[in-house]
């Protein structure tokens, strides 16, 4: 298993929530991809999967999250928040459950030490150029770190 | 007489889709209305399509019983087909289905319905400050521990399927990947790793000593045996729900439908009822069971946001054909009114075992009625009803990999169809029509559309919304009551109503 990741999260058919299956097809395909590879950063499709998740981020270093955000930042401006801050939207559980569920319960739950974390994501549309600059971002994160 | 009508009651925990406006005479509910606030429609999406895509879109309904969606899609097009399984794909296909399961049951009853023990209305309970200890949201030991191991459970779905979730690793004919002896051990082991967990902690027993317990009488001595099992999960439940008087609370109509699921394969040493491990029939309130009919399911809009038609629909004749008029109130949710012989019928683990003639379940249905405690309690126990075929199948394909996981079926040009399985909350079912190789119609029936349908044609309040009457309700801005009661049923309007559970704050939360 890879020790860097790079998961992304979101629902290609809701259009509010699409943007970690945007940013997946550019880290996917390309050179993005490549870059991913030489760095041994897996690139994870996280679907819709909230406390499920937990088996991708066991026995990682460093696992960057990319997701729809909203109430953080003005539209398309890249938001980057640390494990606290995105589990600080927890709710209780829920069929619905989602990321910030899993991020606030991860440290009574998860098996070996706890990877460095974060999140980066945005709010509303992205352009083409905005969504590579989003995805460089995610693989800059995970290769040299989330702070 | 006070009279009070709440509209959308925070269920905080019950569904970010679900809606349940309630009106209230002196602080009892009198009336209840359930409505799923978005449109789903995968219906429609399917029209036209290849006659294997809803095999792969179909998982996508729910994140949580994708397998369930993809058995009925494989059962659906096995039967246009023809096809009769081999028995290694029917073991296959069970002993995935039962992992999503019997996650499913534990994680309910452990991080949604009992971490309102701990709430603030209960304050003066006896069990109160260790309910919070054990099941606090977020911080419970018992619900830390539920995700510590169940997180493993899945992966047998996992190593069986490719993926989970939204596998699509069953076709007509069979699944399309035969395991290696080494992966059946792994998925083996994961099984028993979890059954010893299952009853060390939430049972406090063995499966067995479980199993014996065969009456309202016996269930007190049970309690009463010692302290692992007074305080295993199930005992810590008995214990608060009597003293919280949730035993008479969330009754409902009385009716119970089950569809049946998990064809015992060919050649197995596991016993099952009418040639399964789920029984299947419908029982009336009061009276004897009958047999299971999927020809006498209809569905009924006269509630719900679609083109009106009269009366109730097979689902084979149905249509989903959004209408949202407001219809002056009448209509008020996305979710359809399914009834069995024209009546609701709650579907789910109760029914499941009211079904299967389980001695224990019928005793203490005769004591109290049906209720939201009892209905709790099968969800609980379910597993102990699962786990040992679970192994007993993953042994029985160790033993016979030389045989086939696969059979070719004829080529699906044409046919009507339909897949009907338990899932984890009750009834899931899949009607196909194919015409020229694509898809002419595809409607699905969900547990929760049964379960927390809107009125019929006749008027009739669905499942949940009559369980909800005569509910006492002591803080109207914390109605934890009433969400015992739809909890109960383990809602998954994220299934029945729409495309996805999206964002409604920050992050999917």
């Amino acid at each position: 298993m890879d020790d860097l990741a790079v998961i992304c999260i979101g629902n290609r058919y809701a259009a509010q929530d699409r943007l970690g299956c945007a940013v997946y097809e550019q880290l996917s395909g390309g050179a993005l991809a490549m870059e991913a590879a030489a760095a041994g950063i897996a690139v994870i499709d996280g679907g819709l999967c909230g406390l499920n998740l937990l088996r991708e981020i066991e026995g990682r270093r460093r696992v960057v999250f990319v997701d729809a955000v909203a109430g953080f930042a003005p539209a398309g401006e890249i938001v980057v928040l640390d494990r606290q801050q995105a589990a600080a939207c927890a709710g209780a559980f829920g069929h619905a459950a989602g990321l910030p569920y899993l991020l606030d319960v991860l440290p009574q739950v998860c098996d070996g030490p706890l990877p460095e974390i974060a999140l980066v994501g945005a709010a509303g549309d992205l352009d083409e150029a905005a969504l590579q600059s989003l995805a460089r971002r995610s693989l800059e994160m995970a290769r040299d770190g989330t702070r | 007489m006070v009279k009070r009508i709440i509209r959308d009651i925070p269920l905080n925990r019950v569904e970010g889709d679900l809606e349940i406006r309630v009106e209230l005479e002196n602080n009892r509910i009198v009336d209840a209305w359930s409505s799923g606030t978005m449109f789903r429609g995968f219906e429609n999406i399917l029209k036209g399509r290849g006659a294997l895509d809803g095999l792969v879109i179909t998982p996508r309904v729910c994140g949580i019983c994708s397998t369930t969606h993809l058995t009925a899609a494989a059962r659906a097009l096995d039967a246009i087909a023809g096809v009769r399984l081999p028995a290694n794909a029917v073991r296959l296909r069970n002993v995935a289905l039962m992992a999503e399961n019997v996650q499913s049951d534990v994680r309910q009853a452990l991080l949604m319905f009992m971490p309102d023990f701990a709430a603030t209305v209960y304050a003066d309970h006896p069990l109160h400050a260790e309910a919070a200890a054990r099941y606090a949201a977020l911080r419970g030991a018992r619900c830390i521990d539920a995700i510590r191991r169940t997180k493993a459970m899945l992966e047998v779905v996992a190593i069986l399927g490719g993926q989970w979730p939204h596998s699509s690793f069953m076709v007509p004919g069979g699944v399309t990947y035969v395991p290696s002896q080494a992966e059946l051990n792994q998925c083996r082991q994961i099984v028993r790793r979890y059954r010893e967990w299952y009853e060390q902690t939430v049972l406090g027993c063995s499966l067995e000593r479980w199993q014996a317990v065969a009456s309202a009488a016996d269930l007190d001595r049970w309690l009463a045996e010692n302290d692992t099992q007074r305080d295993g999960d199930v005992g810590f439940l008995l214990r608060f729900a009597a003293g919280a008087g949730l035993f008479s609370l969330g009754g409902g109509h009385g009716n119970f439908v089950s569809c049946g699921s998990l064809d015992i394969p060919a050649g197995s040493a596991v016993p099952g009822i009418g040639g399964q491990l789920v029984a299947a029939g419908f029982l009336g309130r009061g009276g004897k069971p009958q047999p299971f009919d999927q020809a006498r399911i209809a569905e009924h809009v006269a509630a719900s946001w679609y083109a009106d038609y009269e009366g109730g629909r097979h689902p084979s004749e149905g249509e989903t054909e959004p209408l949202a008029t407001g219809a002056d109130g009448r209509k008020y949710s996305w979710a359809k009114a399914p009834r069995y012989a024209d009546l609701p019928a709650e579907t789910g683990p109760l029914a499941e075992r009211l079904l299967a003639r389980d001695p224990l379940m019928l005793d203490l249905l005769r004591r109290d009625g049906p209720n939201l405690a009892l209905r709790q309690l099968a969800r609980m126990t379910r597993p102990a009803t699962l786990l040992p075929a679970m192994e007993a199948w993953l042994g029985e394909m160790i033993a016979g990999l030389d045989e086939p996981f696969y059979g070719p079926p004829a080529e699906l040009r044409a046919g009507r169809g339909f897949g009907l399985v338990q899932a984890a909350r009750g009834i899931l079912g899949h009607w196909v029509e194919l015409e020229d190789g694509k898809i002419a119609r595809y409607q699905i029936i969900t547990p929760t559309a049964w379960n927390g349908s809107p009125r019929d044609g006749a008027g009739v309040r669905g499942p949940w919304e009559e369980a909800l009457i005569g509910t006492p309700i002591a803080d109207i801005d914390n109605p934890v009551e009433a969400g015992h009661v739809v909890r109960s049923f383990d809602p998954c309007l994220v299934c029945t109503v729409h495309v996805v559970g999206a964002g409604r704050t920050p992050l999917r939360c």
